[in-house]
Formats: C-alpha cells, structure tokens, sequence
C-alpha cells in the first residue's frame, strides 16, 4: 500500500502563514518544530513534516479506513525517514525541488515511485480528471490490461481505488496548485 | 447562541479558505470543509486558529480530530463555550 502528498511551494506560501501565532505548535511536534527551528530554510522544512504527514495518513486510513485529522499525531523521525502514528510505523521517502516537496509512505522501505506532473492553467477540476485518467492508463499499461477494465471508485471515508478483475488496487492521488502527483501499488 | 446566530459567526472565519463557492453559497450543517468546501488541509488550522479567536475558546488536538464538517465545528464550539 501507499500514500503520497505533493505540496506546491509557491501556492502554500500564498494560502498558509505558518509563521502565524499557535500555528506551528497545533501541527508540530516539539521535535518538528526544533527541526524547522534549526533549519537554514525553515518553510521548506514545514512544507517537508507536513507531507510527510499527510502521506503518512493517507497510507494509514488505507490500512484502517477512517477519517480524522490530527496532524500533530502523525510524527516524523526525519533521521529514521519515518513516521508514527501510536503504534502504526512508516517509511516516508521525500523529493524537494525549488518548486514542490512531494513525500510517499510505504510499509516497507522503497524507492519513491510517485509519477509528478506540472499542470498548465487548466481548472483545478479539470486538473483532477485528468490525473484520475493518467493514473487508470498507467495501471492499464502496468497490469498489461484494457484501461476499460479498470475501474475507478472512491470507497467509504473518501479513500480512491482502482478495481480490477474484483481486485482492489490501492493507489493515492495528490494535488496542489499547479501540480499532481499519483503513485499505485499491486 | 442558537444555531442560526453560530453558522453565521462561523460563516465569515471559513470564507476566505474556501475553494467552492457554489457549495460555500449553499452552505449548510452537513457541509464538509473539505469534500465540499475544498479547503486546503493546512488551512484547516487556519479555521482552527481563527474559531479559537473568534470565541476566545482554545481547542485540543482531541477536538481537532473531528473538525472536518461544520457540523462538528458547531458541537465543539458548543460544547467549550459552555466550559
């Protein structure tokens, strides 16, 4: 299974002050936020714990199916590439680049396998139509079947699948300003 | 404060973070920030931040958990203005 969160740097400086009063402290761990502290470029630091998180519960409510939201509980060991959750452990691999920070979780320690893709001025729903139907022609291609076959549907809590054959493949979208991300496990 | 009087305080803290203004528009207790509102995941401590000003209230990460509608948003604001 898997779980990735794509961030776009420049659209989160626009939409997120997170040098706001309390704001750090309602996401971050203490050890987060002596990790952002201590970094010579702090935001991209936050915009890094914070995929990693996000990724990270998305892996998690694949594994459990739920919907909550407590990023503070999700905690990056940036030494170990992990994150915690009580007892649920992942692996967190991250690629940043000036322009997104993308972050993907799996079970076992991997090699990140996210495809990214930078979108040019479309609608944001256009833009997630467009992933959702990248992602069904690479599993096709992958599986070596029909994109017909496939079968995209969202199940309880939100949570995308591909079905195929009366198989579910696990999969995870992300998507922020002007990229996408998508990454598939089988 | 009944419901009608608490939508339309919290109206105004949700509306600059909202990405649907359609659904925004027709926005109800059973609106989702996120499915319908389509609200950033980061901006949703935004909300947070800005309820607890807004109703001098400080909420917990317990609280956070289940601010993912605005019928949550409501029963929490609710329940710690009561003390």
């Amino acid at each position: 299974m898997i779980g990735n969160d794509i961030v776009d740097i420049q659209l989160a400086r626009q939409q997120s002050n997170w040098q706001r009063p309390r704001y750090l402290d309602k996401i971050f761990t203490c050890q987060e936020q002596e990790y952002i502290r201590q970094s010579t470029l702090p935001e991209q630091m936050v915009w890094r714990l914070w995929s990693m998180k996000e990724a990270a519960y998305k892996l998690y409510v694949q594994m459990y199916p739920g919907r909550f939201y407590n990023p503070k509980a999700f905690k990056c060991s940036l030494s170990q590439s992990e994150v915690l959750y009580g007892t649920f452990k992942c692996h967190v691999t991250t690629k940043i680049t000036s322009n997104y920070i993308i972050s993907e979780a799996s079970m076992n320690l991997a090699k990140m396998s996210s495809e990214v893709i930078k979108f040019n001025g479309v609608s944001a729903s256009e833009q997630s139509k467009f992933l959702k139907s990248k992602l069904l022609s690479d599993v096709a291609k992958a599986l070596h079947c029909q994109r017909n076959e496939l079968q995209f549907v969202k199940q309880a809590h939100g949570i995308p699948t591909i079905e195929y054959n009366q198989k579910d493949i696990n999969v995870s979208l992300s998507h922020h300003g002007r990229y996408g991300a998508m990454a598939f496990a089988y | 404060m009944n419901k009608e009087e608490l939508i339309a305080k919290l109206k105004p803290i949700i509306a600059p973070y909202i990405q649907d203004e359609e659904a925004f528009k027709n926005l109800t207790e059973d609106t989702d920030f996120v499915n319908d509102l389509k609200i950033n995941s980061a901006n949703l401590v935004d909300i947070i931040l800005d309820i607890e000003d807004a109703f001098d209230i400080r909420l917990e990460n317990e609280d956070m958990e289940k601010m993912l509608d605005v019928k949550s948003a409501m029963e929490i604001v609710t329940q710690k203005l009561k003390g």
